[in-house]
């Protein structure tokens, strides 16, 4: 092959390759949008949207002139209240794909776009069809598809302190970062959550799949005083029925936070997609419980622990000003059964330094006490805190999660905040199964967002980070 | 059965009767306003009771009787509760 004959070979070469890659992105935008993916926005990676299953249809690829820089594309953009979806370096970047927000057609989007100086064209995205085997093979994969790690769970968009968008007058990414840390894991059915508390509905169509059932080589619990239990679906220490199904809806909701299926285009998504959540009942319906029933609960934990069973986190949403000396003792000894103990600071706005509340404010090595943040990453209003006696904030405030009756609710309260710290300790036990109690505490504390508002109010000075702590970051 | 204000008050004033010894038609229903309390004991907790630290919706009843002095319950739509009632708390 003579030298010009090569050159135009390889000039025709790069353009097929040019071609093919563009053609492969333009098909990418539009299975993200039609799959009901989320795109990353321009220039920050950590930050996705939601859109809906019609997006495609009203996206609109943008060709800005040379003379334009990064600044002027992004000012016109912003004034014309759209998003960039994505943009192709491969042209500097002067293509990118926008999205309206306000509902025009993107027909109009594109004339408009297509008056302006310092754009060169604007041009509705066109669907570009493929060979199903072809899209299939060549341009999508699941792996692709969860490139961002978006669950497909309807009402996760409601899920800010997993993701934090800004809905509803929220600051972006004050959440715990769930997005980058389901790169390294979404959880394991493997490790094993107790939440003790109201019991669990465990029909819920969006828990049934993680729900913790008594293996059949392991016999039914037997208590000296009580006899025999049937501890299928977990233990109630309230009526002794061992039936723990929840008749209030807190323990249903915790359990939601923490492993509510992720990715199974139901409800919500945990902060694990897969764990299991043992329920231990001793909060009857009136949303209250006896530090006697609690002892109870948590002995059937550590008997059971004992027998072979994985539990290594107890979530303990309740307290109260009650300091149970046997109530302590019980939890230490989980603590030496390897069990962290993560337990709500609670709510009456007061330091606990100096106005305890049990069992957060127990000093012991497993017992991990919690505050809640709101959307903007402030400590909340009712939120109890301490710098020595609360360790860490998490989110907790209107939060989504499971309720009764296969029905979902928003709720406010360090109960919602304590299982966001068990769902990544559940999480960071998922990547890594060997870790010890105390190392996990340690990782929980050291990984979290420092931030200046909760400096002087918890001892870690910091909010939640799920992606640190399992080491995605 | 759930609660709503008018059946936690009529039920809030029939217990302060009987714990005052009077007729119900002798205590008077001082105000009723809708609260949201810290906790699943509506802030009102009993010995030795733990519950869930998730705010809860509901109303705090002040009922006064022939003696005039205030009595305060708080009650939800799960119970009712009267607080600090010569120092002690009750679930109604």
């Amino acid at each position: 092959m003579n030298r010009q004959n090569f050159l135009g070979h390889l000039a025709l070469a790069l353009s097929l390759i040019l071609v093919a890659a563009f053609a492969g992105q333009l098909r990418r935008w539009e299975k993200n949008f039609s799959e009901h993916r989320t795109q990353r926005e321009c220039g920050s990676k950590d930050k996705v949207r939601r859109q809906t299953a019609t997006d495609s249809t009203r996206t609109v690829l943008v060709k800005f002139r040379d003379n334009q820089s990064a600044s002027d594309i992004e000012d016109t953009i912003a004034a014309h209240h759209d998003q960039v979806t994505d943009k192709i370096e491969a042209l500097d970047d002067r293509l990118v794909a926008i999205y309206d927000l306000d509902n025009i057609k993107a027909e109009s989007v594109a004339s408009e776009y297509n008056s302006l100086p310092g754009v060169e064209y604007a041009e509705v995205n066109q669907e570009i069809d493929l060979a199903p085997n072809e899209a299939t093979q060549d341009f999508f994969n699941d792996d692709q598809l969860n490139e961002l790690q978006v669950p497909n769970d309807p009402q996760f968009a409601e899920q800010w302190g997993l993701q934090n968008t800004g809905q509803r007058g929220g600051q972006e990414a004050a959440d715990i970062h769930a997005l980058d840390a389901w790169k390294q894991t979404k959880g394991d059915r493997r490790v094993i959550v107790a939440v003790l508390d109201s019991g669990v509905d465990y029909t819920h169509s969006d828990l049934v799949g993680n729900m913790w059932t008594r293996p059949d080589n392991l016999t039914e619990y037997f208590d000296n005083e009580l006899g025999y239990a049937n501890d299928r679906h977990g233990f109630n220490a309230v009526d002794n029925l061992a039936d723990p199904m929840d008749e209030n809806g807190h323990g249903t909701h915790c359990a939601g936070i923490i492993g509510a299926e992720g990715d199974n285009h139901e409800g919500i998504a945990g902060v694990n997609w897969q764990v299991q959540i043992m329920p231990l009942k001793f909060i009857g319906p009136s949303g209250s419980g006896s530090t006697k029933d609690a002892i109870e609960a948590i002995n059937y934990v550590i008997e059971r622990k004992r027998a072979g069973v994985n539990v290594r986190i107890i979530s303990a949403s309740w307290g109260s000003r009650a300091n149970s000396k046997a109530l302590e003792d019980v939890i230490r000894r989980a603590g030496e059964e390897g069990i962290l103990f993560v337990a709500a600071a609670g709510n009456s706005s007061v330091n606990t330094d100096t106005t305890p509340h049990y069992p957060s404010s127990y000093d012991l090595p497993n017992v991990l006490s919690v505050a809640a943040t709101d959307r903007n990453d402030q400590l909340t209003s009712f939120s109890n805190y301490g710098p020595k006696s609360v360790q860490i904030a998490a989110p907790g405030a209107d939060v989504l999660s499971t309720w009764l009756g296969n029905a979902f609710e928003e709720h406010s309260g360090t109960s919602m905040a304590a299982p966001m710290v068990s769902g990544v300790a559940a999480l960071i036990i998922a990547a890594e199964p060997n870790i010890s109690m105390t190392d996990l505490r340690a990782r929980l504390l050291d990984s979290a967002d420092k931030l200046p508002q909760l400096k002087g109010k918890v001892a870690s000075g910091g909010r939640l980070n799920a992606a640190r702590a399992v080491g995605a970051n | 059965m759930k609660l709503n204000s008018e059946e936690a008050t009529s039920r809030a004033r029939a217990d302060l009767g009987r714990r005052l010894g009077v007729a119900e038609s002798d205590i008077v229903t001082v105000s009723v306003s809708d609260t949201v309390f810290p906790d699943a004991a509506l802030g009102a907790y009993l010995e030795d009771e733990m519950a869930a630290d998730v705010l809860t919706n509901g109303w705090t009843i002040t009922l006064s009787g022939p003696d005039k002095a205030p009595v305060e319950y708080r009650g939800s739509a799960n119970q009712l509760r009267l607080f600090n009632f010569k120092g002690e708390n009750y679930q109604v």
